[in-house]
C-alpha cells in the first residue's frame, strides 16, 4: 500500500440525523505536508479528521488514503491503514485505569499478533517495546510517570502520555485534534514541538485549532465553516474579513445560501455521534 | 413573523404540572394495583387474624436448640452453603465472561462489509441468547435439572448457582463493557488495534472495578440463594432446615435460620466493605 501520509478528500459529505456536519468538503494533502484546520464550533473539524480514520459512515463524496479509496478497504485493510495514523484529541482519550507507560505502549497495540497482545495485556511490554515507551515518555518530559495510574497525572501530563503514545506509534499521518484546548502553556509548547518533529521526520500533520495566532505557524491553514471550506491557503492570507466569516455567529452575506443558522443546530448533537462525542465535539 | 409574546412563560417548580400523560399513568399503575391485589386475594383482615398460628410457631421455636449435635449439624450446613455459593458466584463468572465478552456490541468500523458484518453480529446474538436462557431459568429450576440429573447434594446444588450465575453476570458484564467511556476505546481503535485488543487494553481496565462489585454481589444473592436450593435436595442448610420442619423440630428450626441470619449479614457486611473501597 501507498504511503498513508497523503490523502485527498472529494466532495465529502457527512450528516447525523440530517444534520451536515461535513457538507461537499474537497481537500488535498500531500504528504509531508503540516497544516492547521481551523473552524468555529460545530463547523466539522472534528468530523473531518474522524472521517479520514473512517470513524464515522460518509453521506456522499470519496476519501482516497495513500491513494486507495478509504471506505473501499477491507477489515484488514483498514486496520493496516490505521496503524499508520496516529491520533491525539482535546481529552486526551488514555485509558485512565493503566499506567502511563501503558498507555503510551498501546501505540504499538495494533501492530501485534493474538500471542504478543496477550503477553503484553498479562505482563506488560517486552524489552524492545519497554525502551521505547521509555525514550518517547522521556522526549515528552514524563519519563518519571512511566507506572504512575494515568487517572492521577494532570492533564498535561496526560497529553504528554498521548503524545508518547504518538511516538511509539511512529505514524505517517498525525490527526491532532485539539491538542491544545485543554492544556497549559508550557504543555501546549513541548507538545507543539513533538508535533513538529513528527513533520520533519516525515509525517503529514494535521492540527485542528481554536488558537488562530497558533495555526499561523502552520505553512497551510485550512478554515471550515458549517462544514464547508471557507479559506484553504497560507496563513498570510488569513486576516481580517475572512478571519471575521469564518468565528461570525451569522452572516447576512450567506444567509441565501444555507438554510440554517449555526446556532439553530441540534442541541443535543452530542448523542448525534452516538455518545462517542463527548468535551470535544467541535 | 409572529408577534413577541406578551407575557413571559412561568418556569414552575419541581413538582411537574398537570398533564394527560403522567396523570394516565398513574391511573394505570392504580388499575394495576387493585387487579392484581383482587387476583392474589391479598387480606390484611386474614393476616391480622392469622397472628395466632404464627405467634404460637414462633413461640415453638424458643428456646432454640443449643445442643452440640445440633450446632454440629448448623456448621455443617452453613459451612457448605457457603461453599457452595462461593463456587457458584466463580464458576459463574468464569463461564459468563468470553460470553460477555462476546455480547458486547462494538460498532467501530464504518462501512464494514456484509460478511465482517455477519461475523460480529452472529456470536454477539448466540451469546446473548445463551446469557438469556442461563438467567431466565431460576436457580431452583437448574438445582431441580441437576438433583434429577445427578442425585441429591450440595454439587448439584453449586452447579445451579454457577449456571444462573452466569446468566446474570453475563449480562451485567457486557452492560459495563459497553458503558465503559468509548473514547479511550475508539481512540485505541484508530491505531489499527482489533476487537480483542479493544477489549483488553480499552474496555475491561474501565470495567475491572465494576467487574470485581458485581461478582461480589451476586456471591452475596448466592447465599441466599443456597439456602433455599436445600428444599429441592440440593445441599446446603436449607436442607436441614427442612428436615428439622419437618420433624417439628421447631427449636431447631430456629437455631438454623439464626445461623443462616448471621451468616447472610456477615457476608453482605464483607462485600460491601469491599465494594466501597473499589477505585474507580
Amino acid at each position: 500500500m501507498a504511503s498513508a501520509g497523503g490523502f485527498a478528500l472529494q466532495d465529502v459529505a457527512v450528516s447525523f440525523r440530517g444534520a451536515a456536519a461535513l457538507d461537499g468538503v474537497t481537500l488535498a494533502v500531500e504528504p509531508g505536508e503540516s497544516l492547521a484546520v481551523v473552524g468555529a464550533s460545530g463547523a466539522g473539524k472534528t468530523t473531518l479528521f474522524r472521517v479520514l480514520t473512517r470513524s464515522v459512515a460518509l453521506t456522499d463524496g470519496k476519501v482516497t488514503v495513500g491513494r486507495r479509496d478509504l471506505y473501499a478497504l477491507s477489515k484488514g485493510e483498514l486496520k493496516g491503514l490505521r496503524r499508520r495514523i496516529g491520533s491525539i484529541y482535546q481529552a486526551y482519550n488514555l485509558v485512565p485505569q493503566l499506567p502511563a507507560g501503558v498507555n503510551a505502549a498501546l501505540g504499538e497495540v495494533g501492530g501485534m499478533g493474538a500471542r504478543a497482545t496477550l503477553r503484553t495485556f498479562l505482563v506488560g511490554p517486552n524489552r524492545t517495546l519497554a525502551a521505547r515507551v521509555a525514550d518517547a515518555l522521556d522526549r515528552v518530559g514524563v519519563e518519571e510517570k512511566a507506572r504512575a495510574r494515568t487517572a492521577d497525572l494532570s492533564g498535561g501530563q496526560q497529553q504528554r502520555v498521548a503524545v508518547a503514545r504518538l511516538l511509539v506509534q511512529r505514524p505517517e499521518l498525525v490527526l491532532a485534534d485539539e491538542p491544545f484546548a485543554a492544556v497549559d502553556p508550557v504543555t501546549t509548547e513541548r507538545v507543539f514541538e513533538a508535533l513538529m518533529e513528527l513533520n520533519h521526520e516525515g509525517a503529514t500533520l494535521l492540527v485542528n485549532l481554536h488558537d488562530v495566532g497558533l495555526a499561523r505557524r502552520f505553512p497551510r491553514v485550512v478554515a471550515l465553516r458549517e462544514g464547508k471550506v471557507a479559506y484553504n491557503g497560507p496563513p498570510e492570507k488569513l486576516f481580517g474579513e475572512t478571519l471575521n466569516e469564518i468565528y461570525a455567529g451569522d452572516d447576512p452575506h450567506r444567509e441565501a445560501a444555507r438554510p440554517e443558522p449555526a446556532d439553530e443546530r441540534p442541541k443535543d448533537s452530542i448523542s448525534l455521534t452516538e455518545g462517542r462525542d463527548g468535551v470535544s465535539s467541535h | 413573523m409572529a408577534s413577541p409574546p406578551t407575557e413571559r412563560p412561568r418556569i414552575g417548580g419541581a413538582v411537574p404540572r398537570f398533564s394527560w400523560g403522567p396523570a394516565l399513568v398513574v391511573l394505570v399503575i392504580l388499575g394495576l394495583t387493585g387487579w392484581s391485589a383482587q387476583g392474589v386475594g391479598f387480606d390484611l383482615v386474614e393476616l391480622v387474624g392469622g397472628t395466632g398460628p404464627i405467634e404460637k410457631f414462633i413461640s415453638e421455636m424458643f428456646p432454640p436448640d443449643l445442643s452440640a449435635r445440633t450446632l454440629q449439624t448448623t456448621g455443617k450446613g452453613i459451612l457448605e452453603t457457603f461453599q457452595m455459593s462461593f463456587l457458584g458466584a466463580l464458576i459463574g463468572a468464569v463461564i459468563s465472561f468470553p460470553l460477555a465478552a462476546l455480547a458486547t456490541g462494538d460498532a467501530s468500523t464504518s462501512g464494514a462489509s456484509r460478511s465482517e458484518h455477519l461475523l460480529r453480529v452472529v456470536p454477539y446474538h448466540v451469546s446473548r441468547f445463551v446469557l438469556n436462557v442461563f438467567r431466565s431459568v431460576p436457580d431452583i429450576l437448574w438445582a431441580l435439572v441437576f438433583v434429577v440429573a445427578l442425585g441429591l447434594g450440595p454439587f448439584p446444588g453449586t452447579l445451579a448457582l454457577a449456571v444462573h450465575s452466569a446468566g446474570i453476570l453475563g449480562k451485567l458484564y457486557s452492560e459495563t463493557l459497553e458503558a465503559v467511556p468509548s473514547r479511550p476505546v475508539e481512540a485505541l481503535r484508530a491505531t489499527g488495534a482489533g476487537a480483542l485488543q479493544a477489549l483488553l487494553f480499552g474496555r475491561l481496565p474501565q470495567a475491572m472495578s465494576g467487574f470485581t462489585s458485581l461478582t461480589l454481589y451476586q456471591w452475596e444473592c448466592n447465599i441466599r440463594s443456597a439456602t433455599i436450593l436445600g428444599f429441592v435436595g440440593a445441599g446446603g442448610i436449607g436442607q436441614q432446615i427442612l428436615i428439622s420442619m419437618n420433624l417439628f423440630d421447631y427449636p431447631k428450626v430456629a437455631t438454623l435460620v439464626g445461623a443462616t441470619i448471621i451468616v447472610v449479614l456477615l457476608v453482605d457486611r464483607f462485600s460491601a466493605t469491599i465494594r466501597r473501597s473499589l477505585v474507580y
